[in-house]
């Protein structure tokens, strides 16, 4: 079974954004980064899959952008991937979901893999698109937003999420690229004796060049913060004063208690 | 001169964030009440099948062999949630340590693999007596070889972890006509060990949730193949291993107050009196800025210290005025916080008070602010020609 993980590497999300100077994406001085949270699930689910397997998988986990993503990518290792694959590009930011999806699909085409995880969106661009694109370039068959995964053979059954919590289960055959929402499993946290073996793993480098051709569909005009509207009300007083005023307020502006 | 630190060390630095905000964080409250030990072992075993327990231990004997700059961020980090999961956790390195470095193959192989693993919740380093703190060459527990076996007597004073720990790195007199210091050896002693009687518990103005207690030796027989590293060399080995102990104590204070810090400048931020935020008053930002001024000195002077013994250099005299520096920061910045939150901070309600508790041993054990003070001018002098 052969297992490609795409992961991306974006800011910690109690970070301060600041619009960049070229007002179309955020500044990323000064941020620290991670891995995309819904990728964590991503990375897990293969890793539970080779277990599954009793070690009859092979995990390449990839990346796209500049040299600060091979932590994210280091992270997936130490997770459980065998292998990285750094796609290096500076000018990450610039991708739309298109080209992210065309890059990765240029890279996978011939290597054959059964399975592609990613992540349901990215916390920073969050278009859910890369993991649908590039199942669609592949041929594969694309399941999204899961929240419930089982392989048994070559088939796939899993449990999607709907939109206002309706769920959904479908079934299908490999080769097939899955997107994972959050919850659809607990990721482990790496050991500190897999963060150190990871140097002892293969980390491919290749230059986005190579599998990039493709000219961004969508071109982000600007990026602002949204306006500050009307403010917070501090509710004071004691207990019961608060559920009082609480349950005015409730029942006076939302629907929630009607 | 580079300040980065490696991926691996950050990805360590995040699982160790990670882990104490999810798992340590929750319960830390309810430990420093309660001592509720199953949750605090349940905790300590986690943290050792990530690898914790181990962390600058080679990996044939289950360490992470991951340095001492990675052994300092996990502390501070493990340290911002709960003080008593971090000094066990630092404590237990150390005694890992101190069989790496002295012990025999197989001593390595019986003892180290059992703390890394978790399977022993913790490892104990017996050194203090009741006669003998700053003076660990004053004491007065014995070891006499008696056929196949020593025979140990005595006794030893606030012992970290004594009532969980699998094995004890303990210290004995085993030649009385020595000069001072020169007759003192090391053993490995198991729990289970005849002889050993794990004493009163200290009851204590913080770190709750970590137990401190008593152990009395009665003729506590062990195997003669017990004796770690050589005999009447062990005074230079409690000595030197401390030194790698310190950076831990300094990180751990770090991570108190920090945390402290943390949470009064954001509530320096909410708080209105006056019709303002009292961040907004002088002499708040004062504390603020002096405290982060302090603490921050203090990262760079661990980190100094654990590069250097990354390197392989020596870090005697770094080692101790990081401890000196960061554990007296620590406190005054944790005093600084509990101020800015007024009677809040006072309150139980609020985790200042604990963490006010929790950092005052850091500049008391593994070495005093005073004994720190004696290495750091000992350093020094002795590179100083006097004619
Ligand atoms: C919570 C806790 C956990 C501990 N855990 C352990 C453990 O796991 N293992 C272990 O072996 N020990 C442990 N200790 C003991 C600790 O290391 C000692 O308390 C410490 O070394 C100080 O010794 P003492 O208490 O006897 O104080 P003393 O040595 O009696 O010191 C009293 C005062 O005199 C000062 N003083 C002493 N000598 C000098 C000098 N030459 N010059 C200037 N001032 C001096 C000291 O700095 C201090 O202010 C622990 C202690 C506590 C409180």
């Amino acid at each position: 079974m052969k297992i490609l993980v795409c992961i991306k590497q974006v800011p910690d999300m109690e970070s301060r954004f600041k619009v960049n100077a070229d007002g179309v994406w955020y500044d990323e001085r000064d941020l620290a980064f991670r891995m995309n949270e819904y990728d964590e699930y991503a990375v897990e689910q293969a890793v539970r899959i080779k277990e599954q397997l009793g070690g009859a998988a092979d995990i390449t986990i990839l990346s796209i952008g500049p040299a600060r993503v091979v932590e994210a990518i280091k992270k997936g290792m130490a997770m459980g991937g065998d292998r990285g694959v750094h796609v290096k590009d500076d000018s990450l930011a610039q991708r739309d979901p298109w080209q992210l999806a065309s890059t990765i699909a240029a890279f996978a085409r011939s290597k054959n893999f059964d399975l592609i995880f990613t992540g349901m969106q990215s916390q920073d661009r969050g278009s859910t698109q890369v993991g649908a694109i590039l199942a669609e370039l592949l041929g594969y068959a694309c399941a999204t937003t899961l929240i419930g995964f089982e392989l048994n053979g070559d088939v796939v059954t899993a449990r999607r999420e709907l939109e206002g919590g309706v769920k959904a289960i479908v079934r299908f055959r490999l080769p097939a690229v899955v997107t994972c929402q959050l919850g659809l499993n607990t990721p482990r946290y790496p050991t500190l004796p897999n963060i150190m073996k990871v140097r002892q793993k293969e980390l491919l480098a290749f230059p986005v060049a190579d599998f990039l051709t493709e000219e961004s569909l969508t071109i982000t005009e600007k990026m602002y913060l949204p306006e500050k509207k009307g403010r917070a009300r501090v509710l004071e007083g004691d207990v019961s004063q608060l559920a009082d005023q609480l349950l005015a307020i409730l029942k006076e502006k939302t629907t929630v208690l009607r | 001169m580079n300040f980065d630190l490696t991926e691996e060390q950050k990805l360590i630095q995040e699982t160790a964030r990670a882990f104490a905000q999810t798992e340590l964080e929750p319960v830390a409250a309810r430990l420093d009440q309660t001592g509720d030990r199953e949750i605090f072992l349940g905790n300590l075993k986690k943290l050792a099948e990530l690898g914790f327990m181990g962390l600058n231990i080679r990996e044939e004997y289950g360490g992470a062999q991951a340095g001492m700059i990675a052994f300092s961020l996990a502390l501070t980090e493990i340290a911002r949630a709960c003080a008593s999961t971090a000094v066990t956790v630092s404590v237990s390195n150390l005694v890992c340590e101190v069989i790496q470095s002295v012990g025999t193959e197989a001593q390595k192989r019986a003892y180290i693999p059992k703390i890394c693993s978790g399977e022993n919740a913790a490892g104990s380093f017996a050194l203090t007596e009741a006669g003998a703190g700053s003076d660990p060459a004053a004491m007065t527990t014995t070891a006499t070889l008696d056929g196949d076996a020593w025979v140990l007597n005595g006794s030893k004073r606030f012992i970290s972890s004594a009532p969980y720990a699998g094995v004890f790195v303990a210290w004995a007199v085993t030649d009385k006509t020595a000069p001072k210091g020169k007759g003192i050896s090391c053993f490995l002693v198991e729990a289970e060990s005849e002889g050993l009687v794990i004493g009163k518990a200290e009851e204590k103005m913080g770190q709750h949730a970590s137990a401190t207690n008593e152990i009395l030796f009665n003729d506590c027989r062990i195997p003669k193949d017990a004796l770690l590293g050589q005999i009447n060399g062990g005074l230079r080995v409690a000595v030197g291993e401390l030194t790698g102990g310190r950076v831990g104590i300094g990180s751990l204070a770090l991570g108190i107050g920090l945390a402290a810090m943390d949470y009064a400048t954001r509530y320096a931020q909410e708080r209105i009196q006056f019709g303002q935020k009292i961040a907004n008053f002088q002499a708040i930002q004062w504390m603020i800025a002096d405290s982060y001024t302090e603490l921050e000195a203090a990262r760079l002077l661990l980190m100094q210290a654990a590069f250097r013994r990354d390197q392989g250099q020596s870090f005697v005299r770094e080692a101790a005025m990081a401890k000196l520096f960061a554990t007296e920061a620590a406190n005054r910045a944790c005093y600084t916080a509990l101020q800015m939150m007024g009677g809040y901070g006072y309150s139980r309600d609020f985790p200042l008070e604990r963490y006010a508790r929790d950092v005052r041993v850091t500049s008391i054990y593994e070495g005093t602010s005073e004994i720190q003070r004696l290495i750091i001018a000992r350093e020094i002098l002795k590179n100083v020609n006097h004619e």
